[in-house]
């Protein structure tokens, strides 16, 4: 359908437009209007992507002289893929009734492990040794040296892009990873680098977060995207946690062993290099002298990651002169070495702010502040000048330089945290020393600076005001959009006591008891039950899932469920989880049923979806709160109270409620479906938590679901089931419409403009 | 009275909402659908009846429309020779009580009444009982035309064990209509208890097999939707339904008692051999071929071979002819060519309607169609004869009667003082 908001024409590829959708187009419009940010929450399967997507290309279709290039930022691979599919829906309906004209160009852009076409290379195990062996046959002194050497291997898919030059281009279309590979097999030509030449050229570009958020990845492939861009990242609720993951460094005793390693092997190099080349060597250390800022002409085709600080922060200067020489530079690493080797050798927890950490650095290794912001960046030369290409090797040596560059450049917003070993498992020594970025705000600061707008969209954004303050930026819209339903398919539950009345929760001096572990358990043997198919449980921990299915196996609740329904665990190994969840599906498909028990913040909880029949009841065991004890969380709390004034127990409680909301609305991802979600815990019924959660969930929480117990719960959930199996009317009835046709959209129009002349 | 008294429980039930904790199962349906908020006052502050009647008719009028959507105004063939299998779940999930006595007490009564509806509605068809218990599908009863026989064997069965399985089921009741003449009609309707099916083998191949052998499976459950049934009854063209309470399992069922339009496989015409037995004479004394008992009277001859059956329609043990009688052939009529919906009045339009002041009764009963407050209660109208008729007479002439008294009347006069005498 076509219609039109405002000034726009929107193309719509479908018939009927859901009442949310428009709105939510209404809203995004007046946030390009204005070229601002905005923060929109809208329930899963309300068809968000769609909105998004066909209001942001028919903005671009009406503004023919100011042309926006879209940037859609996916978590997955697998989001990835959908949102292109449905891009090319769009698209196609766009040039059936425009023409050419509205022909764009859209790509996908992914790793060398999902994109290359290169057989051997691909036999590679995992990401970076992929990368590494792409490399190999594609850094630009190995093919200088091979027109000597016919024997060295070179990828025929590269030498033929890198021929076809500036004639490699993509005709437009939308293209998703698959259709990039059969682009590239027929052309011959490597599709991996092709996509990354053709990210400046296209208009809608899908990736993933790190692609913008971290600045190793982002300098050197997002950094030719102009201002007029609009920055999408689609399921964000996670966001503040991806932007701090970008910062955070990890050095543990294995990576300083291997480190030493490759120092041993780089060593090795420069003296073979001093007996081959000296006069390599001489140049990088001219060109060290007249300053980093120029490096740009020394790569070529081989780009590095780039440095892991910001943009802003990198400095234009030349290089200290104590690391100008390579063995020079050898040297200070090898000391810095040291000094971490030391410091992992304690006893105790240590915590320590960088600035305090660098002067200890200095007066005890004698390496200063400047040399340590440099460290990176003269890795990277070296590494180019020795011509190594077996990058895969050398990550340890990289991690410490990572870890040098970051906390010489960060004098806040950051600790550093020496942990001498697991806290749950205090008898196996384990040391780690983490670099940890508390202000989710530093790493996202120079995308909302740079870009035109920033729209930060998920299905569960509540608290919606506490976004801005975490992330330091101000909205010109922020909107949470409930979802119109044609019966209220979704049954939310606060289920606080068990059948005996005991009340029952996870509050860490309630969570081993037996009362509470049997209530559980016994909740669990009664619903399995009555609710057809599929069941889903998620739980605090992986540590509590286990004591409780133990507990569960030795007092025959487990045999009792197995009795209804098969029973599948989330382990930590990502191949049996998969494995689990491929049997469970069989499970429901067949008839026979099936319980997934999986962890809240696990892989399962995040990426999968349990829609139709894969989950008809989703149970919340307890509350998801983080690990409290943990130094790092500790630190942060820290942090936003001092920074922001967030007060402890509300960020936490926000972290663990959206975790919860994640998890029960995996239940449901269209308006067709339904489902259960039995929040058990006692401290959901208290109003500071519940009031926590998605606004679309808490409409459908009626105040006689608050305070139930099991008895109750099954009671209500049998009612239910039975009313949502009954046929029923997919546009709704006439008080509540809940599928507009393109005339419900005129009349609105019309009548919007009737307002306004009054 | 009643009214009143759900309202003195509804304001019981305000009063201790505080404390939660005492709401009984008993007072708990009160507290979800607050039945005492529909109560309606008039003007002179007197309660006013809550009438169903109105309520009940549309749900009927609907499931006549879908019936007539179905049909899809011109005439269409209907299968009227059914070979059907009612598959009765009595695993463990059975003996829930949810309703009331037992799933299974309600189940049986029901499909007792089911069978003689169907029988009623269907005079050439048979049905055979197959009932599923630990795991096992075992025959109830084999394909045959006598209600009593599979009542009884029904009754004689009722205790719930162990676990369910679909596919046994479906195995056992495809093997046994492999072997139905091929203008027969193969169905199944199963009434599910269970939640879940354990199978010895893969489900989907034994639901390809049955809709390879053309075999309508439909499913009622008694408790939630599951997927593999709504599978199994897409696949296979049936119809998929979960009962909510008692009343609407019983029309559920009875929604599957008139004979479904016929696949388009089966409908080319085919000519079959039947018999028309003669009632035996009274106090004639024969041993009867099917029960192997000396019986006086009451039996029928087979004209081929003269046996002795004792009931209509069967085959004949004997010869295998296909015996009914005349009037069922008659009854099976009104099938194909079923009397059209009739339009509802409008209430607001009557008022100024002529012929409406006219009369201002129905045509059926005779009975006033005027409502409470002398004002013109609901009625409904014939497309052909444009006679009226109240809601209870509708139901009536299209459920049970099959012909509308106004037409009737229109063509042959004679006949309408016939009915008046």
């Amino acid at each position: 359908m076509i219609f039109k908001i405002e000034d726009v024409t929107v193309y719509f590829p479908y018939d009927n437009i859901y009442p949310e959708q428009y709105e939510y187009m209404v809203e995004l419009k007046r946030t390009l209007d204005a070229k601002g940010h905005c923060l929109l929450e809208m329930p899963t399967g309300t068809g968000k992507t769609i909105a998004l997507l066909s209001l942001i290309t028919s903005y671009r279709l009406s503004r023919p002289d100011s042309p926006i290039k879209l940037v859609y930022c996916t978590r997955t691979v697998h989001e990835m893929e959908k949102t292109l599919a449905e891009l090319k829906v769009l698209h196609d309906y766009q040039v059936l009734h425009l023409g050419t004209q509205a022909k764009i160009l859209a790509i996908g852009l992914s790793s060398r492990k999902n994109l290359c076409v290169n057989t051997k290379v691909l036999a590679a195990e995992n990401r970076d040794s992929v990368d590494a062996a792409c490399r190999k046959r594609t850094a630009s002194w190995v093919r200088a040296l091979s027109t000597e050497k016919p024997n060295i291997e070179l990828c025929d898919y590269f030498e033929n892009y890198e021929k076809a030059a500036e004639n490699a281009l993509l005709p437009p279309g939308v293209y998703t990873l698959e259709d990039l590979r059969a682009f590239g097999k027929n052309r011959g030509w490597c599709p991996y680098f092709l996509a990354r030449h053709m990210v400046q050229f296209a208009n809608v570009i899908v990736y993933s977060y790190q692609y913008l958020l971290d600045p190793k990845v982002a300098g050197i492939i997002s950094k030719e995207l102009q201002k007029e861009s609009v920055v999408v990242f689609d399921e964000a609720h996670n966001i503040d946690n991806v932007c701090i993951e970008a910062l955070s460094v990890s050095v543990r005793r294995v990576t300083l062993e291997g480190a030493n390693r490759n120092l041993n092997k780089i060593n090795h190099e420069i003296d073979r290099f001093k007996a081959n080349d000296a006069g390599r060597l001489l140049a990088e250390y001219n060109r060290l002298v007249e300053g980093l800022a120029l490096r740009g002409d020394l790569s070529g085709g081989d780009q590095w990651l780039a440095n892991p600080a910001l943009p802003h922060d990198i400095l234009k200067e030349a290089v200290p002169g104590n690391i100008r020489r390579a063995e020079h530079f050898v040297h200070v690493l090898r000391r810095l070495l040291q000094y971490l080797g030391v410091r992992l050798d304690t006893e105790n927890v240590e915590k320590e702010s960088p600035v305090s950490f660098v002067s200890s650095l200095n007066s005890q290794a004698g390496i200063e502040q400047k040399t340590l912001k440099f460290c990176y960046d003269r890795l990277q030369s070296l590494m180019l000048t020795l011509e190594i290409t077996d990058t895969d090797e050398f990550l340890p040596i990289q991690t410490v330089c990572d870890f040098a560059t970051l906390v010489g450049t960060y004098a806040r917003g950051f600790s550093i945290i020496i942990e001498p070993y697991d806290e749950r498992m205090p008898h196996i020594p384990d040391p780690i020393l983490q670099l940890s970025c508390h202000d989710a705000s530093l790493a996202i600061k120079p995308v909302f600076d740079r870009f035109q707008s920033v729209v930060i969209t998920s299905g569960t954004l509540s608290p919606i005001d506490l976004y801005p303050r975490l992330l330091s930026f101000t909205p010109v819209v922020s909107r949470s959009f409930k979802m119109s339903m044609t019966r209220d398919c979704i049954c939310p539950m606060v289920l606080t006591r068990g059948s005996d009345q005991l009340p029952v929760s996870t509050k860490f001096d309630m969570r081993s008891d037996p009362g509470v572990v049997r209530n559980y358990g016994k909740l669990l043997v009664e619903m399995v039950s009555i609710v057809p198919d599929g069941v889903v449980c998620f739980f605090v921990s992986y540590s509590y899932m286990d004591g409780i299915i133990a507990t569960w196996n030795e007092t025959g609740i487990l045999k009792e469920i197995m009795q209804q329904k098969l029973v599948f665990i989330e382990t930590q190994d990502v191949v049996e989880t998969t494995l689990a969840l491929d049997n469970y599906r069989r499970a429901c498909d067949c008839g026979r049923g099936a319980v997934f028990f999986s962890v809240a913040r696990g892989k399962v909880a995040e990426g999968i979806d349990f829609d139709r029949h894969y989950g008809r009841l989703v149970v919340m065991y307890g509350v998801p709160f983080q690990y409290t004890l943990s130094k790092i969380l500790l630190a942060r709390l820290e942090y936003l109270r001092d920074t922001f004034q967030i007060k402890e127990g509300d960020f936490l409680t926000f972290d663990a409620l959206r975790q919860a909301a994640q998890c029960v609305g995996r239940v449901i991802r269209s308006k067709a479906d339904y489902g259960m979600m039995i929040f058990a815990d006692k401290r959901y019924s208290r109003h500071d938590k519940r009031s926590k959660l998605p606004g679309w969930i808490l409409s459908h929480l009626r105040d006689a679901h608050l305070n139930l117990s099991t008895d109750m719960a099954i009671h209500i959930a049998r009612e239910f089931l039975r009313k949502m199996a009954q046929p029923y009317d997919k546009t709704g009835t006439m008080g509540r419409k809940t599928l507009l046709t393109q005339e419900d959209l005129e009349k609105m129009a019309e009548t919007a403009v009737q307002d306004m002349a009054y | 009275m009643s009214n009143q008294r759900k309202r003195l429980t509804g304001e019981r039930e305000d009063e201790d909402d505080e404390d939660a904790e005492g709401i009984g199962e008993w007072e708990r349906a009160y507290v979800d659908d607050r039945s005492w908020e529909e109560l309606q006052e008039d003007e002179s502050g007197l309660l006013r009846p809550i009438d169903n009647s109105a309520i009940y008719h549309a749900q009927y009028r609907r499931r006549l429309r879908m019936l007539s959507a179905a049909a899809a105004g011109t005439r269409i063939q209907k299968g009227l020779i059914r070979y059907l299998y009612i598959v009765i779940d009595f695993s463990r999930a059975a003996a829930e009580m949810d309703f009331r006595p037992s799933r299974i007490a309600v189940m049986a009564k029901h499909i007792e009444a089911f069978i003689r509806e169907f029988f009623d509605q269907n005079p050439l068809s048979q049905i055979g009982l197959v009932s599923i218990k630990n795991g096992v599908a075992h025959t109830l009863t084999d394909l045959g035309g006598s209600p009593e026989t599979h009542i009884k064997a029904l009754m004689g069965k009722l205790e719930a064990l162990g676990d369910s399985s679909l596919q046994n089921a479906l195995e056992l009741v495809n093997e046994h209509l492999s072997q139905v003449p091929s203008y027969g009609h193969r169905e199944v309707l199963i009434l599910y208890s269970a939640l879940c099916t354990c199978d010895p083998g893969d489900i989907m191949e034994t639901i390809q097999k049955c809709k390879k052998s053309k075999l309508r499976c439909s499913v009622i459950g008694l408790s939630a939707e599951m997927f593999i049934c709504k599978h199994l009854c897409q696949e296979t063209g049936g119809l998929y339904s979960v009962a909510v309470d008692e009343v609407h399992l019983k029309d559920l069922l009875l929604e599957h008692a008139p004979p479904p339009p016929a696949i388009a496989e089966f409908a080319i015409a085919n000519l079959i051999k039947m018999g028309f037995p003669q009632r035996a004479a009274e106090g004639s004394m024969a041993i009867c071929s099917c029960h192997k008992e000396v019986k006086i009277g009451a039996g029928y001859m087979c004209p081929r071979c003269k046996a002795r059956v004792c009931d209509l329609p069967t085959e004949c043990t004997i010869c295998g002819l296909t015996l009914v009688s005349s009037p069922h052939l008659a009854r099976s009529y009104h099938h194909l060519f079923p009397i059209a919906p009739f339009d509802e009045v409008p209430a607001f339009s009557s008022l100024n309607d002529s012929r409406r002041t006219l009369g201002k009764s129905c045509f059926g009963c005779q009975q006033s169609l005027i409502g409470t407050g002398n004002k013109p209660g609901p009625c409904v109208t014939c497309r052909k004869c444009k006679h009226y008729f109240c809601l209870d007479c509708d139901i009536y002439i299209h459920e049970s009667l099959h012909n509308c008294p106004g037409c009737e009347s229109i063509h042959r006069p004679k006949s309408v003082s016939l009915m008046e005498e």
